[in-house]
């Protein structure tokens, strides 16, 4: 049952587990202790989990306090489907170093493209404006 | 210092000896200009020591000893008795002891001393109780300490500077060290929890919180109903009636603090809910103001149903069981959208939130009760959307509540009280009092309106519920005329905006220019805005009609006359602005071409004319007919003028012959009239709907009256040599072909002529 408007119906979803995707890309894990108005929100025993390919690692971060606007969306988590992941869980160096080459990777295939393009004359603006990601 | 310097002017005069003298005293004049009377008067340094041992004394009793120095403002005139301070001792003794041994000593020779200082300035030195300054302290302290009272001379200015300046924010002196003023802002006065409780006692202590406190953080203060004059912006000399919030320290916006509720329901229902209108500058909010900060709903609503005081562990179980037996207990009196009872009166009250959470299992294993029906009573649901969710719930509710048992293992639960979550609905919940469910929320109200039709139409005799209407509580309209809060006494407008009332920036005031060029372009401009203003008038007036259907399912028998005749005069009005000023059958040319030559104008009278009585609207159909071509050029822009055929063809269809014979006429008009609109599509649609509904009624009826007069006939006649002789270029396509033109045509036409038309009227159809 779930008639409350807005961030009301985020009380129900306290002190559960649960899933946020903040504006910058990070994916945080915690238990959902308290709320505002603003969907302020207070994770305990938070765990920021970085996704590279099918490998995930999680950092284990303590209290976070988010500020609303921020989040993308957030779900609860079901603890029983959590155990069955196809994903394959690795240290947190070892998710570290993917991510570093995973990024490594896409800024040089961005280099690449941006030569080709210049080859042919044309330019692409620069995403500096762009909001996140 | 008014006779020493007599003394030297006469001095000067006689002796050059004393010329030496003078030039001291008049060095101490320069002193005396510089530091005030107070540096030739009293021998600042004496004073300093006594003070010094004094602030000692209120250092011990502040911060149990371990204090950063800092001098209090020595009085203007009157001295403490020097007699009257006990020598300080080390500053080890605990702080409650040292109170009471002292309290009265101390607080007399305090008083004093604040008294007679500045009251905006005295402040209580920074004393903070932090030990690592312990150390550095002690060392301070003993040459303090050391000091017999009347041989203050030990200590150099230099120390004293020193020491000025090892404390927190020096403090602003009155006498020789007043280039410290008042604007130095008071420094945070930390204080030992431990203490507050003393500091209630003495009236020393009083006037410090009074004075010398302002920075404290404000809650806990404002809460234990302290008056911080300091903060409260000057009297009102006008404020708004509702609306603006009361003067309070605590922001509107902060959630409830843990141990609140007996301090605010004091508060709040101080006041009792007879009053309507909070008198000006009073302090406690209004009892039920259009605008509620959740904290006042959370006590209104809670106070009649108190919690039970329960220790923490126990709490959140029982008390949810508990109310949710309130509640249940609470459904059965309501009658559903009946008057909310006194206690909750109005939109204010009646929002209580309700939390699914199956209730933490303290060790039993007892099946939490289905507590969380929905209140009928709290939110304004569509009664077909209330039994929707409770379908729903019914079908949840079946399903596990096995997380409970998780839930009461985790030591962190519930870190959110009951009444914070309540808090944080509740402003949700604010934000959907309405007063007029069909103005704010007219999607939501259609659609439960149309599922509950649809429903009916289709289990008709299974579902014997009666179908409910939606009642609401109307939210009185409690809006004023706003006045923006005055000050008394002010120069100028001060305005407070708090967040239901924004600044008024600006005093807009209309002037008006007259200038010559200007005016041309204006009355082209003002031309439009006529139009549009007209428009505008009239389609309040064709709202008002629109809805009169629903309005008057919804309003009592009684009132239903009431309703009817507001109807008939709102139609007669949307005609009267139409039509001729003396002529009750025709339509104004003006009025006509004027209201449509805008595209606004022109929707109007599509929605307009399903609503007039079949002869206006007859008289409305005519006019556009007349005026056809003049329409037909301004909606050149537009093409809009199609939006009229529906409405226009069933006004056709229900004309008699004789004014269709006359609508004909109209249509052709004047000369060269027809080709005209021939070129537009609408005309051409609208001279085919004429015809079509001519033959109908011929072919239907055979004593139809159209025959009667050769009117009819002729017209038709000129109809089709006009469209014989209109090339096809100029031959508008129209929205549709009737198929009875053929049949019509028929009638009238040769054979020839008749293979002509087909063709044209094919090449028409097909070109469609």
């Amino acid at each position: 049952m779930n008639y409350m408007p807005g961030t009301a119906s985020l009380i129900e979803d306290i002190d559960k587990k649960h899933l946020v995707l903040l504006r910058d890309g990070r994916t945080l894990i915690g238990i959902l202790r308290s709320i505002d108005q603003f969907a302020n929100l207070v994770l305990h025993q938070t765990v920021e989990r970085i996704h590279v390919g099918k490998k995930f690692g999680d950092i284990p971060r303590g209290i976070f306090v988010v500020r609303g606007e921020n989040v993308v969306l957030l779900g609860e988590v079901d603890l029983d489907k959590e155990c069955d992941q196809i994903l394959q869980r690795v240290s947190i160096e070892e998710i570290l170093e993917e991510q570093r080459i995973e990024q490594q990777a896409k800024q040089e295939s961005e280099r690449l493209k941006l030569q080709a393009v210049k080859e042919r004359g044309l330019s692409i603006p620069k995403a500096d404006t762009l909001d996140d990601f | 210092m008014n006779h020493s310097q007599s003394l030297d002017e006469d001095c000067t005069l006689e002796e050059e000896e004393e010329g030496q003298v003078e030039e001291e005293d008049d060095i101490d004049q320069f002193n005396d200009d510089t530091f005030g009377a107070g540096a030739v008067d009293d021998d600042w340094q004496e004073e300093h020591a006594r003070l010094a041992e004094l602030d000692e004394r209120v250092r011990d009793v502040f911060a149990g000893g371990d204090a950063s120095n800092a001098s209090l403002p020595p009085p203007p005139g009157s001295v403490p008795h020097p007699s009257s301070l006990p020598r300080p001792s080390a500053s080890t003794l605990p702080p409650p002891g040292l109170e009471e041994r002292r309290g009265g000593d101390l607080a007399e020779s305090l008083t004093r001393l604040l008294l007679g200082s500045d009251p905006a300035i005295a402040g209580v030195g920074a004393a903070e109780p932090d030990h690592s300054r312990f150390p550095p302290m002690s060392q301070a302290q003993v040459p303090l300490s050391g000091l017999p009272a009347p041989h203050p001379s030990l200590l150099s200015y230099q120390q004293h500077q020193h020491l000025l300046h090892r404390g927190g924010t020096p403090l602003p002196q009155v006498n020789s060290h007043s280039i410290w003023e008042n604007n130095m802002g008071f420094g945070p006065v930390s204080v030992s929890p431990g203490l507050v409780t003393h500091m209630e006692d003495s009236p020393l202590m009083s006037i410090i919180k009074e004075v010398g406190l302002p920075k404290r953080p404000p809650p806990i203060r404002g809460e234990d109903g302290l008056d911080l004059s300091e903060r409260v912006p000057p009297p009102r000399s006008s404020s708004p009636v509702i609306g603006s919030p009361p003067v309070r320290a605590v922001p509107i916006g902060t959630p409830p603090k843990q141990p609140l509720s007996h301090t605010l329901n004091q508060q709040i229902h101080c006041p009792t809910a007879v009053h309507v209108r909070a008198p000006i500058q009073h302090r406690f909010p209004p009892p039920f103001p259009e605008r509620l900060s959740p904290n006042t709903l959370l006590n209104i609503a809670n106070s009649p149903l108190c919690r039970p005081p329960f220790p923490a562990g126990v709490g959140p179980v029982l008390s949810q069981i508990q109310r949710a037996q309130l509640l249940n207990s609470q459904v059965g009196p309501f009658s559903r959208g009946g008057p909310a009872p006194p206690m909750l009166p109005g939109g204010g009250g009646g929002f209580r939130p309700f939390f699914s959470q199956p209730p933490p299992r303290v060790g039993h294993h007892v099946p939490p009760p289905n507590h969380n029906p929905i209140r009928h009573n709290t939110t304004h649901l569509h009664p077909q959307h209330r039994r929707m969710l409770t379908q729903r719930m019914q079908s949840r509710g079946d399903r596990g509540g096995r997380v409970g048992d998780r839930r009461s293992r985790d030591p962190y639960s519930n870190l959110m009280t009951q009444k914070e979550k309540e808090w944080v609905a509740r402003i949700q919940m604010m934000q959907l009092q309405s007063t007029d469910p069909y103005l704010d929320d007219y999607y939501y109200q259609n659609y439960y309106e149309k599922m509950e039709k649809r429903l009916e139409r289709d289990k008709d005799s299974i579902r014997k519920e009666p179908t409910t209407k939606l009642i609401t509580p109307q939210v009185a309209k409690l809006e004023q005329t706003y006045r923006p809060v005055q000050f008394a006494g002010s120069l100028g407008k001060l305005t407070v905006s708090s967040v239901n009332n924004p600044r008024k920036m600006i005093d807009a005031v209309v002037t008006t220019r007259t200038d010559d060029e200007e005016k041309r372009e204006k009355q082209v401009w003002n031309k439009r805005r006529q139009i549009l203003y007209t428009v505008e008038k009239m389609y309040s007036l064709l709202l008002e009609v629109q809805d009169f259907e629903k309005k008057f399912l919804q309003t009592p028998e009684e009132q239903r006359e009431a309703l009817l005749e507001q109807h008939k005069t709102h139609t007669l009005q949307l005609y009267n602005s139409l039509k001729e000023k003396e002529w009750e059958d025709r339509v104004s040319d003006e009025q006509c071409l004027m209201i449509m030559s805008v595209r606004k104008g022109k929707r109007l009278m599509s929605r307009l004319l399903p609503f007039l009585p079949p002869p206006q609207a007859a008289a409305v159909v005519m006019g556009i007919a007349r005026n056809l071509p003049a329409l037909a050029k301004k909606d050149k822009h537009d093409q809009v003028l199609c939006w009229l055929v529906e409405p226009v063809a069933v006004v056709i269809q229900s004309m008699s012959s004789s004014a269709l014979t006359d609508l004909l006429q109209e249509l052709q008009g004047s000369e060269g009239q027809l080709p005209r609109v021939l070129q537009n599509k609408f005309g051409v649609t609208l001279l085919y709907l004429i015809l079509s509904e001519g033959e109908r009624m011929q072919s239907s009826d055979p004593n139809c009256q159209l025959m009667d007069d050769n009117r009819w006939t002729e017209l038709v006649f000129s109809v089709t040599r006009e469209l014989l002789k209109v090339p096809s270029s100029s031959l508008s396509p129209p929205l549709f072909t009737p198929p009875n033109l053929l049949s019509l045509f028929s009638r009238y036409v040769d054979r020839q002529r008749l293979e002509l038309l087909q063709e044209k009227l094919q090449i028409t159809a097909l070109s469609r």
